[in-house]
């Protein structure tokens, strides 16, 4: 497999494997918004009581996606805006150390007949998928939004793999020796048995097409136990990927793969949770409630994981959790790259009471930049993690670095260094394109490949010049997809007439 | 520190909307941000930014050539710094007024063509005419084009060629200076074309048609008559390799250079019957080193691809030596650097169609 591009950034605050079981709160706050659902469809009363595992709402746009009840409680509908709120909780499962699976009466699912007569029994355990909720987790690695179920896909990747700082690294996922208990020190055999399981349910999925698993390139003890695991597997096909951002995104291993994305039958990609959340659904037919959050980044004090149910108010989840003393600090859902910012700590005005929606596997804090620092520009820079080699940090590698938010530069115009070019996942020459976008140049943007993008943001993050890339080519891309969605419009009109 | 940052909030409020120095807030700006590294935050992801920027890059180059302006002064005298001075001050001038009718930030790169546009000409021009050329170069290459990062031609370039063309005896006879044979050189001498004993003595490149060689080591040294920067190469190389190593030069560039200036070199040398200096000689003489480290490797004017660099450079490094060796000239960087800028475009939109024939199987 060839590569291009790729960068790791070296971010103080990484998280530690061990896993943090948070408290139950006192009401879950569900957004009704991720970043790529919206449970528009609402299936329940405002004041209704709820089981665990029950739909609340429906993605009405993609495939029908279902909110599920993490817990049972009462659910209040306007109690906050786009977010539905659980509360009256049931302390389900949370002194429970001893798995869920066992104890728990298995969720029934009915099972439409049409499903099972136009899709037969692979279609059947799809809709099971769908219905607890483990379908959420099968995107297709073009677009990055949930596969559609009752495709058939070219290829699947299951990647254990996770690179951007920070969100919830495949090697803990399987640390832990059930959904509830931290068990730090390596991969636990329970959790590998759960991870094979998984596969197997994957593979009755599909027909001949191939699993792809990604593991880490090097001697790694996830990367052997898992390779251990999976011996003997003949649908299952390893590939060894270096540990560099992006290189894990399903696009870039598709392309790396030889797979073509246009076109074709999708590819689906799926991470750790994912294939832990299809064997819980297909083995004990239950839904995913437990999410493993990382909380990362410098302005972290304990950067570790925790275990929680979504819908976990983000105030009493940071509670005592972040670095004051340094002025605010922002809060990113996701990883650093390519997270969105929910907030400022401390969580004042509309910001204050906000979930954790059902997709966040990871919170990022970095402090706000404040200080303007003493010519800045002149400072050998021996802390200074750059990608260029024009710091002191150059010769001694010095620790992680406590990155703020920063842009550490003056916007300029583009000088053509080249730097966009060399970390691009997908082989394209982000400066050229940025000029042509300049000149309004659309078509011409497009001719480069613009649509190869996948929105890592390392274009954004090494630019000099402190050029927007990444967002600038995102818009870019949304307003061609658009003027191609009416010249397609156009066009069927007139052919109608 | 805390003083000067009171006096910048003291004198703000003359720079900004409605005061009286309003027109100049790029200079109020540039300064600021000189003292002071800036506050912006990043508004959108990714959410934390690589610590380099622009004036951290030129910085660089300016550090890179620190040992040649050492040099420069040990060997031709202090009035080398004079020479500096004038081209900083009025490629400075130039540089503001454009940046308050253009209502833009004052950019950094005028602190490396300051600072190059010196390095190329000849010790003893007169000062008027540094400024003059200085001027016409900032002005005609870089501020016409729209600033830095929009300029087709490397500025300093089009500034030496236009007192090159204008005044081509000043530039080529009347202003060598014979270079400080021993220490402590020219230190504390201010140097001037009238005040030297030997005012011209001709460049190691003029000299070898008349059959006159120079040898090696002085020409590694850099105690040779020649441009203020070009003449050491053991400087040029030194820094040379710091801008390739801190990754602010192209390595392929520089490869290109010299790798297709030493072939055509070796070819002509083997093809004439040795009857000129050999390769090795050729490429310390002259300001082949200086261009392919310092002018050449400009990213803005420079193909922004790859497989464009390489092409760039071979231009470079093959019209050098025809130059040099099949026309009146007896020097040809800068024609060769002025011909591979010309080119740097086409080089691109070709090297971007194969890319993008390779992308077109992807995907």
């Amino acid at each position: 497999m060839k590569f291009r591009g790729g960068y790791s950034i070296a971010m103080a605050g990484c998280p530690a494997a061990e896993v943090e079981v948070a408290a139950m709160p006192r009401r879950l706050l569900l957004p009704l918004r991720t970043p790529t659902l919206y449970f528009s469809q609402l299936h329940v009363t405002d004041g209704q009581h709820v089981a665990r595992g029950q739909v609340l709402a429906r993605d009405a746009a993609l495939h029908g996606v279902p909110l599920l009840a993490p817990c049972s409680g009462m659910v209040e509908i306007e109690a906050l805006p786009g977010h539905l709120v659980l509360t009256s909780l049931h302390r389900c499962g949370i002194d429970d150390r001893h798995g869920l699976a066992s104890d728990e009466p298995a969720l029934a699912v009915d099972e439409p007949l049409h499903i099972s007569r136009e899709y037969g029994s692979s279609g059947m355990l799809r809709y099971k998928l769908l219905s607890l909720g483990a379908w959420q987790y099968m995107r297709d690695s073009l677009s990055g939004l949930v596969a559609a179920p009752f495709d058939v896909p070219q290829a699947v990747i299951v990647s254990v793999l996770n690179t951007e700082p920070f969100v919830a690294r495949g090697d803990v996922q399987l640390s832990v020796d059930t959904p509830l208990a931290a068990k730090p020190g390596g991969v636990h055999h329970n959790m590998l048995t759960h991870f094979t399981r998984g596969l197997e349910h994957l593979q009755s999925l599909l027909e001949y097409q191939p699993i792809y698993l990604v593991l880490p390139k090097g001697s790694s003890q996830l990367g052997e136990q898992v390779r251990e695991a999976v011996r003997g597997y003949a649908f299952i096909k390893t590939v060894e990927i270096p540990q560099k951002y992006p290189l894990d995104n399903f696009a870039v291993l598709a392309r790396a793969l030889g797979l073509k994305l246009r076109g074709q039958a999708a590819v689906w990609g799926l991470r750790t949770e994912g294939v832990l959340a299809v064997d819980r659904a297909l083995t004990v037919a239950q839904p995913v409630d437990r999410r493993l959050v990382a909380i990362g980044g410098p302005a972290v004090l304990e950067p570790r994981h925790v275990s929680l149910l979504p819908g976990y108010p983000l105030r009493e989840l940071l509670k005592g959790r972040v670095d004051e003393s340094r002025g605010p600090v922002r809060i990113i859902s996701g990883g650093l790259l390519t997270g969105r910012a929910v907030g400022q700590w401390p969580l004042q005005g509309q910001d204050s009471e906000v979930g954790l929606d059902s997709e966040t596997s990871g919170l990022t804090l970095v402090y706000e930049q404040k200080e303007r620092e003493f010519l800045s520009f002149m400072r050998p820079g021996g802390d200074r993690r750059s990608y260029s080699r024009c710091f002191l940090s150059a010769l001694r590698r010095p620790p992680p670095e406590g990155l703020t938010t920063g842009l550490r530069g003056e916007r300029r115009a583009c000088v053509t260094c080249g730097y966009c070019e060399e970390l691009c996942p997908s082989g394209l020459m982000p400066h050229m394109i940025h000029k042509l976008l300049f000149q309004q140049e659309l078509e011409e943007a497009a001719r480069l490949r613009l649509d190869l993008c996948i929105s890592c943001g390392l274009c954004s993050y090494v630019c000099p010049s402190k050029i927007e890339l990444a967002e600038e080519f995102r818009r870019a891309r949304e307003a061609f997809e658009e003027e191609q969605r009416a010249e397609q419009e156009l066009k069927a009109g007139e052919a109608a007439e | 520190m805390k003083m000067l940052k009171r006096s910048l909030e003291m004198v703000r409020p003359q720079f900004e909307k409605g005061g009286l120095l309003h027109k100049a807030y790029p200079l109020f700006e540039a300064t600021e941000n000189f003292f002071f590294g800036p506050s912006s935050r990043a508004a959108v992801a990714p959410f934390a930014r690589d610590p380099l920027d622009l004036k951290r890059l030129m910085s660089m180059v300016i550090v890179a050539l620190l040992p040649v302006v050492a040099l420069a002064v040990y060997f031709f005298g202090l009035r080398v710094l004079a020479v500096i001075l004038v081209s900083y001050a009025v490629g400075g001038v130039v540089e503001v007024v454009f940046a308050i009718l253009r209502k833009e930030e004052i950019n950094e790169g005028f602190l490396v063509t300051g600072l190059l546009f010196p390095l190329i000409l000849p010790p003893g021009l007169p000062l008027w005419m540094v400024a003059v050329g200085v001027a016409f170069g900032v002005l005609v290459g870089k501020e016409l084009f729209g600033g830095t990062g929009r300029n087709v031609f490397n500025p300093a370039l089009v500034g030496r060629i236009f007192l090159a063309l204008s005044y081509p005896a000043a530039m080529a006879r009347d202003s060598w200076i014979k270079p400080a044979a021993e220490f402590p050189g020219r230190l504390l001498e201010y140097a001037s074309v009238q005040t030297v004993d030997a005012v011209t003595s001709a460049t190691p490149l003029g000299a070898a048609r008349q059959g006159e060689m120079a040898d090696l080591w002085s020409l590694l040294w850099g105690n040779v008559a020649g441009s203020i920067g070009e003449t050491s190469a053991l400087a040029i190389i030194a820094g040379g390799l710091l801008l390739i190593i801190s990754r602010v030069a192209s390595w392929r560039i520089v490869v290109g250079v010299l790798g297709s200036f030493l072939a055509t070199e070796a070819l002509l040398y083997m093809a004439l019957g040795q009857s000129i200096p050999g390769p090795a000689w050729q490429l310390m003489a002259g300001g082949i080193l200086f261009g392919a480290f310092f002018m050449a490797t400009d990213p803005v004017t420079s193909p922004a691809t790859s497989g464009g660099k390489w092409a760039y450079a071979v231009i470079i490094g093959v019209s050098t030596v025809l130059i040099r060796h099949l026309t009146g000239y007896v020097e040809g960087v800068m024609f060769a650097i002025l011909l591979g800028n010309i080119a740097a475009p086409l080089l691109d939109a070709m090297a971007l169609n194969l890319r993008l024939r390779r992308l077109a199987n992807e995907g």
